[in-house]
């Protein structure tokens, strides 16, 4: 897999996995994050059984086994989270934090060893080596119970399916203009999110922290003051167009 | 490719549980069968006693299916246990050929898993051996129930206005039996075949 540094300050890395040269060309291509700090890291939406082995080497490039204690998924879908019942044979220590009200779905995948934290539905802050990272609400974008990552110190924040677009494989990460990308985006968040009021409710807090990434589970990132530009153009966007179909 | 054990304890399961339905029916014949021997009189002693038998014989099966049938889902579990663990064990040696800088950290967690699968696949090994002995088991069973259906047929002869009836309930007898057994046999090979290519492949 591609391995890019977002962020590095000490001991202090964020790290983005993608695109899997050996990935069949039938499944979607999707983002995987390592967060590090001191000798903790933590694996945020850990992927599919498809993408189990090519992240394992990917991460174990990185980190130590031992120092992954924590796993992280934004919510129940497959791309997210098939792989739970292998890194529940990798790492049998490790503690999931997750969506609460998913907890009786997510254990469907077998997980044995790993321990299960739930998220409560209005979040929670967890301390990752000598740095905070906190789970945000993004219930509705679009699974019912969903969180994204947002690490203030870093600036990045970790976005789901929200700003989600599909890319051709050589492509760069990074979105280098909004306009250009906007059609690639449009469809998907218009089926896929179903909620307004939850939409303008996300608006309004991913505003406030000001990210300088802001980092989706597909396709490119946005940097700097494209973040803005991507939440306006959000913000005004129908949404939930499936009904009148 | 050896058939996964969970598919094939679920396909075991499936044939006893069948098994058991035609016992349930060799039941029902008895009932049949005391039902005309007390209206025949005492022309058809002998096939009233036959008819104690044929239901003792009947629930006997029924007993034996369940317990196999248990025995059956159990292994199909404990096979679904090896079957990810074996899977998880696939993708490990992906990542070693790949040798990531920290491979060292992981080995001794995949020595692990390779242990606990020898283990789990030791005790499968055991669970196939008990379940091919429960269904050897069964066959006496149906070795007696056509031993029945003779004597029926024997017994029939001297009943008079009630032999064909009485035929007919043996026949009944024969065919029932018959499809248990095929129902057996099919399970039985079903567990040997998995048997030998487990062998093979260990
Ligand atoms: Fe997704």
């Amino acid at each position: 897999m591609l391995a890019t540094v977002l962020y590095e300050d000490g001991d202090h890395r964020w790290i983005m996995f993608t695109r899997d040269p050996g990935k069949p060309d039938a499944i979607n291509n999707t983002n995987h994050y390592l967060v590090q700090s001191g000798t903790e890291a933590i694996l945020l939406d850990p992927g599919s059984i498809e993408m189990f082995a090519p992240m394992l080497s990917s991460v174990l490039k990185y980190v130590p086994a031992d120092n992954i204690t924590r796993m992280f998924a934004s919510r129940q879908s497959p791309d997210i989270s098939s792989s739970l019942g292998l890194w529940d044979q990798a790492l049998p220590n490790a503690s999931l934090f997750a969506p609460s009200l998913w907890e009786g779905f997510l254990k469907h995948f077998g997980m044995t060893n790993i321990h299960y934290k739930p998220i409560p539905d209005e979040g929670m802050t967890m301390t990752l080596g000598h740095t905070q990272l906190q789970f945000i609400p993004a219930h509705y974008l679009p699974s019912p119970a969903n969180f994204h990552v947002w690490d203030a110190k870093a600036g990045i924040l970790m976005s789901g399916d929200v700003g989600t677009a599909p890319e051709e494989p050589g492509s760069s990460h990074w979105v280098d203009s909004l306009d250009r990308h906007i059609p690639k985006m449009k469809k998907y968040h218009q089926r896929w999110m179903p909620s307004d009021a939850a939409r303008q409710d996300w608006i309004r807090r991913a505003k406030a922290m000001d990210a300088k990434i802001l980092a989706p589970q597909h396709g490119r990132l946005f940097k700097g003051p494209q973040v803005n530009e991507f939440l306006n153009w959000f913000e005004q966007l129908p949404v939930g167009v499936a009904v009148h179909s | 490719m050896a058939v996964p054990i969970f598919i094939t304890a679920a396909s075991v399961s499936a044939e006893l549980h069948q098994a058991m339905t035609e016992a349930r029916g060799l039941a029902l014949t008895a009932k049949n069968a005391r039902a005309v021997a007390v209206r025949a009189g005492s022309k058809t002693v002998g096939f009233r006693a036959i008819t104690d038998f044929i239901e003792e014989l009947a629930s006997a099966i029924i007993a034996q299916s369940r317990v196999i049938n248990h025995h059956a889902e159990k292994l199909s579990n404990q096979a679904v246990v090896a079957w990810q663990a074996e899977n998880a064990i696939t993708f490990f040696r992906e990542v070693e050929r790949e040798k990531p800088e920290h491979l060292a950290s992981i080995q001794p967690r995949i020595r692990e898993c390779d242990q606990n699968l020898a283990s789990l696949d030791h005790e499968l090994q055991i669970g196939l051996r008990d379940l091919i002995g429960q269904i050897d088991e069964s066959n006496k069973h149906i070795r007696t129930a056509n031993l029945i259906a003779t004597s029926s047929h024997v017994e029939a002869a001297t009943a008079g206005d009630f032999r064909e009836q009485l035929e007919v309930i043996a026949d009944n007898i024969r065919k029932t039996a018959d499809r248990i057994a095929s129902h057996l046999h099919r399970a039985n090979s079903l567990l040997s075949q998995n048997h030998r290519e487990r062998k093979i492949a260990c």
